[in-house]
């Protein structure tokens, strides 16, 4: 399955505007997209700004970011561009 | 249903007030926002259920239903690293709905120069599933708004 491992260098982490901007980027996937915490963390739904809030990504933490089917890899490297930006 | 209560005491302003549009424009998902009173207080649970994550700043409950409601205690309050609030409860703590959470004190952030406006979010809410929201003076405990 297509994924990027993006470290998070937001100061405030994947909260706030970092975390709403993912989600609705994720959001407009007509595929499912996971999220999980590296490494061997539970993926969860990406779609979801309540499962994104409680994964709880600090600054410096490496999460795993998978998406499946047409157009996964625009979806993946929007995400990982939202996630890996300052 | 679920019903949202104010868990601080002030004026019931609309997300549309918040001075950041991460809120304002309803990205984290619908609600409203509440202009606290400047004065210390006592932040309580807006919904009965489990505290998901408890920052000095913000706080997400999560009621039986799976559904989350998320306080943000005044706007870029993050870059206070905890200063001025005391946490009353634990991440993992179940809370009744109007349980205290944290207390805090909305005139020492807006010293600080910054706003401390409360977001109250109904999260991963579908569009028009939130509606009787409350406008104007609310008190503690105060039904704020209805989430179907």
């Amino acid at each position: 399955m297509p994924e990027r491992r993006v470290t998070v260098v937001a100061e405030v982490g994947l909260h706030a505007r970092p975390a709403a901007t993912f989600v609705r980027a994720a959001a407009k996937a007509s595929m499912d997209v996971t999220v999980a915490k590296v490494p061997g963390g539970d993926p969860i739904n990406a779609k979801s700004i309540l499962q994104i809030l409680a994964l709880d990504v600090r600054q410096d933490e490496t999460i795993v970011i998978k998406a499946e089917g047409k157009g996964a890899d625009e979806v993946l490297d929007e995400l990982a561009k939202i996630a890996g930006s300052p | 249903m679920t019903t949202v209560l104010a868990p601080v005491e002030g004026a019931a302003v609309g997300l549309a007030a918040v001075p950041d549009p991460v809120f304002s424009a309803g990205m984290v998902g619908p609600g409203t926002a509440i202009d606290p009173l400047r004065e210390p207080g006592k932040a309580v649970a807006p919904i009965a259920g489990k505290i998901m994550k408890l920052h000095p700043h913000a706080y997400v409950i999560v009621g039986d239903d799976g559904r989350g409601v998320l306080v943000h205690l005044g706007i870029d309050t993050v870059q206070l690293k905890g200063e001025g609030f005391t946490l009353l409860a634990a991440e993992g703590d179940r809370v009744l709905a109007g349980q205290p959470v944290v207390a805090w004190d909305p005139s020492v952030v807006e010293a600080g120069g910054r706003s401390p406006v409360c977001p109250v979010v109904a999260l991963d809410a579908v569009a028009g599933s939130v509606w009787g929201v409350a406008a104007g003076t609310v008190h503690v405990g105060d039904e704020l708004f209805r989430w179907h």
